[in-house]
């Protein structure tokens, strides 16, 4: 893009923000694309890229600031009025109906009609002319969606949005289920759609694919933009620099030996179709590692071990005692706990507020004899409310209008009041921010200090790396390697646990 | 986020909550006072007669009892996220008809056993749903026709009378008096039990480990079973609780009404779903309270009785509730969202 400067953005929005009760997701972000151009939009989970996408999509009433599109200020406060305005959106999910056919997909609230009944030629012939714009004019109109592959489902929903003759294009993660093949497809489709004069928003943290496809890059950061370049003037390093805002290797490497006491021990555990022959063990006070691509059994190992699923064979010991949890109050009851990957489904109860969330494993123990009494839990609540820095600090909050990271703070501070002896976390700081992320870490690091047992699961290579004093790495349900400290690093693991050993 | 705006926010949250406490609960009650005043000025403008008498609020009392009596046990099903027990009316209908005929027995082994029928009724309905998780709607809604079909097939439409069916007059006598029994010269036996479950369940509710872990899964079932909490025993007990309820409920309507029927009951599903949701209640679960029931049963009553000294037919009548439950299902919804209290 070196002609731009005479011509108008096509979208443009000024010192827009949104407010959810509890956090500021947007905050006062200035962003413009012009016809012609890709647009790439980046952060971190969190940073507010996906509120300012739906902002877009005008999934709020309620933003502050002005959008203007093509000049003209608009209001962007439904879906519908969206839609008119000439933005249209790609989701990372298909929003494709599986049974019919693509052509009333892609043709669908505008189907051509003859007299009462629907036009099938015309159908047929509009749909070829959309599908041929994404190249997929091999296709039959009349094939339903579930029989076409998913690369060309992706394209098919791209032709559908490109039939309303939009100004704006919005791509949130694209290339997410595709190949590299498709990808490069995909790339030369987006080059044309440029030709054609549309003005493409391109969403992704994958870093390569922007160099390849956008042709400026704004990163936000914390609800806020912290800069706009153009990409022949940025470099990889500097982008992830401007997303992390500071190195997050800094926050690693307190050094802290674990005992060599035996506080969980695992032999020939299976669950068959999940995770096979899997023995291991953990100290008192280690942080142990457990690594691998999704799929290769991380969790399932975890469920198995509090007795949320059944395994098929292998024995568990806690401080040499046999522990065998038929569900969750045996496993909390044996000293172990589990802290989920889905905090929002398995997690939480998000309509109730802190003090019910931190509370929940500690109700048996606050009700002996059936009567609930809290008040041996509320000092606990409080202090774990202030070491986890839990904002704001209020325990009659809702946890639904806590921010993300918070959320998380709740959820951890949930399994530490059980005081329990093996805690194992799930993917402990997905999807939070980096403040929370510190302070998780810090707990963390802390509890293996008081000699509690870690075991945790992440796809967090530098967190992984970071905290964990050993890494066992997973492939296919399968232990393929041990680790220790010395040997651990964030490339080591990755190639690793795709199956590689590091040269 | 800036300090500044998240203050602002905390502010208001404050605020609302407070305000939503004092709306949750004693509103209701505000709202309850409103009807009774409403009913004295159409008396004092002389559109109705007979509101403010002793006698008519003795009916008003009586009537809230006997709904009250299965609208706070359905709240337990409401409270743990399954909305309500439709199997309720003809649980009534079939304790009640059960409890007459087996009156030839005497008094004291027919209560066992119209007891015991609402416990099978009951721990049906816990088990289907609690630990096979049929939809409660659908399961206890065929559950309804079912029961039904048996007391049409077992009495074959007949009415049966308690003192034709009883051993003796005094068996009769102590079946009509579930009803009649007056304490201190005014309240019926029904008020008192209701009284009674009222404290107790609020207890419950409040106090008990069962109440909270019936708030954790009402509130969020996954993250309930994901703390420990055996969640198809919960569930299960609140079903098997609103069975109870309901034989109470059936017993007293039956003794009213001195016939043992397959229509007894009939009407209290609706009358107490709503009465659990203009109550404070939502749907979704994991929020409201038992006191909150309890004036929303108070404001069906004296809805009910003021549109009935108003000369509004039954029919009229079931339609003007359906109307309030919609707009109050619809409100209460709405609100909830728009303050981001609910994720639904």
């Amino acid at each position: 893009m070196s002609d731009r400067e005479p011509r108008q953005p096509a979208f443009v929005m000024k010192k827009v923000s949104k407010v959810y009760p509890g956090t500021k997701a947007v905050d006062e972000v200035d962003f413009e694309v012009f016809p012609g151009e890709v647009h790439a939009l980046i952060g971190e989970n969190g940073a507010g890229k996906s509120t300012l996408m739906k902002m877009m999509a005008g999934s709020f009433d309620d933003y502050t600031g002005d959008i203007s599109i093509n000049g003209e200020t608009v209001k962007l406060h439904s879906p519908a009025l969206a839609k008119k305005h000439g933005v249209e959106m790609i989701y990372q999910e298909l929003s494709l109906a599986l049974p019919i056919s693509i052509a009333e997909n892609v043709l669908v609230g505008r189907l051509p009609k003859k007299g009462l009944f629907l036009d099938r030629e015309a159908m047929v012939t509009e749909t070829r002319e959309c599908l041929s714009k994404v190249g997929l004019q091999h296709l039959d109109p009349m094939t339903p969606i579930e029989d076409i592959s998913q690369h060309e489902a992706q394209l098919a929903e791209i032709a559908k949005a490109l039939g309303n003759d939009p100004a704006i294009l919005v791509m949130d993660e694209p290339t997410s289920a595709l190949s590299r093949e498709e990808v490069e497809r995909l790339f030369e489709i987006i080059a044309n759609l440029k030709n054609m004069g549309l003005a493409i928003v391109y969403i992704s943290h994958h870093l390569p694919e922007i160099f390849q496809v956008a042709d400026r890059v704004t990163v936000l950061r914390d609800a806020k933009r912290i800069d706009t370049k153009d990409i022949t003037d940025v470099t990889r390093e500097e982008l992830v620099q401007m997303m992390v805002g500071q190195s997050v290797t800094e926050f690693y490497g307190h050094e802290n030996q674990s005992s060599d006491t035996v506080r969980m021990k695992v032999e020939n555990l299976t669950r068959k179709g999940f995770f096979h022959d899997l023995s291991f063990h953990a100290y008192e006070g280690e942080v142990l590692g457990i690594c691998g691509l999704s799929g290769a059994g991380r969790s399932e190992l975890a469920r198995v071990l509090v007795g949320l699923d059944d395994r098929d064979s292998g024995r568990t010991w806690i401080d040499g005692k046999e522990f065998k949890p038929r569900n969750m109050a045996e496993a909390l009851r044996g000293g172990v706990t589990y802290l989920t990957e889905n905090r929002k489904t398995e997690g939480l109860a998000t309509r109730l507020d802190v003090q019910d969330n931190i509370l929940a494993g500690l109700v048996p123990q606050l009700s002996p004899s059936g009567i609930y009494d809290k008040t041996r839990g509320v000092p606990v609540m409080e202090r774990l409310i202030s070491d986890l820095s839990i904002y704001p600090p209020d325990p009659f909050r809702t946890v639904a209008n806590l921010s993300g990271g918070n959320q998380q703070k709740v959820l951890l501070a949930k399994w530490v009041a059980c005081e329990p002896r093996v805690l194992i976390l799930d993917e402990p700081t997905r999807g939070v921010d980096i403040g929370a992320k510190v302070i998780i870490h810090n707990t963390i690091e802390d509890l293996a200090k008081e000699g509690k047992t870690i075991i945790l699961i992440s796809s967090d290579l530098p967190e992984l790396v970071g905290l964990s004093h050993r890494v066992m790495v997973m492939r296919q349900g399968h232990f393929i390697r041990e680790m220790a400290k010395s040997e651990c690093s964030e490339e080591s693991v990755l190639l690793a646990a795709n199956g590689e050993e590091a040269s | 986020m800036t300090d500044s705006a998240a203050k602002q926010i905390d502010k208001r949250s404050v605020a609302q909550s407070s305000l939503g406490k004092i709306m949750n609960t004693l509103g209701i009650y505000g709202i309850a006072l409103l009807f009774l005043i409403l009913g004295a000025v159409l008396q004092a403008f002389g559109v109705i007669n007979n509101f403010l008498t002793g006698t008519n609020m003795l009916n008003i009392v009586d009537a809230v009892s006997m709904l009250g009596i299965v609208a706070v046990g359905m709240a337990f099903v409401t409270y743990s996220g399954h909305y309500a027990d439709l199997s309720v009316p003809t649980t009534m209908a079939l304790t009640g008809i059960v409890c007459v005929e087996m009156l030839k027995f005497g008094f004291i082994p027919a209560i066992i056993i119209a007891t015991l029928v609402g416990v099978v009724i009951g721990l049906i309905n816990a088990v289907a749903i609690g630990r096979f998780k049929a939809n409660p709607i659908i399961w206890t809604l065929a559950m309804n026709y079912v029961t039904l079909g048996i007391i049409r097939l077992a009495w074959a439409n007949k009415q049966i009378y308690p003192d034709m069916q009883a051993s003796s007059q005094r068996a009769s006598d102590l079946f009509d008096n579930i009803y009649r029994l007056r304490f201190f010269g005014s309240i019926g036996l029904p008020m008192v039990m209701l009284i009674i479950l009222v404290i107790a369940f609020h207890f419950v509710f409040k106090r008990t480990r069962y109440g909270i872990q019936l708030k954790m899964t009402g509130a969020a079932r996954n993250a309930a079973k994901f703390s420990g909490i055996n969640v198809e025993r919960t569930i299960g007990i609140a079903f098997l609780v609103c069975a109870l309820t309901a034989t109470l409920g059936g017993l007293s309507v039956t003794s009213l009404s001195r016939v043992g029927a397959w229509y007894n009951g009939a009407g209290y599903d609706f009358k107490a779903v709503t009465a659990i949701v203009i109550g404070g209640m939502t749907l979704a679960g994991g929020r409201g309270s038992i006191i909150g029931v309890l004036g929303g049963v108070l404001i069906i009553g004296l809805m009910n009785n003021i549109m009935t000294l108003l000369g509004i037919g039954t029919f009229s009548q079931d339609m003007i509730r359906g109307a309030i439950f919609i707009i109050v299902v619809g409100i209460n919804a709405k609100s909830l969202r728009s303050l981001g209290r609910d994720d639904a």
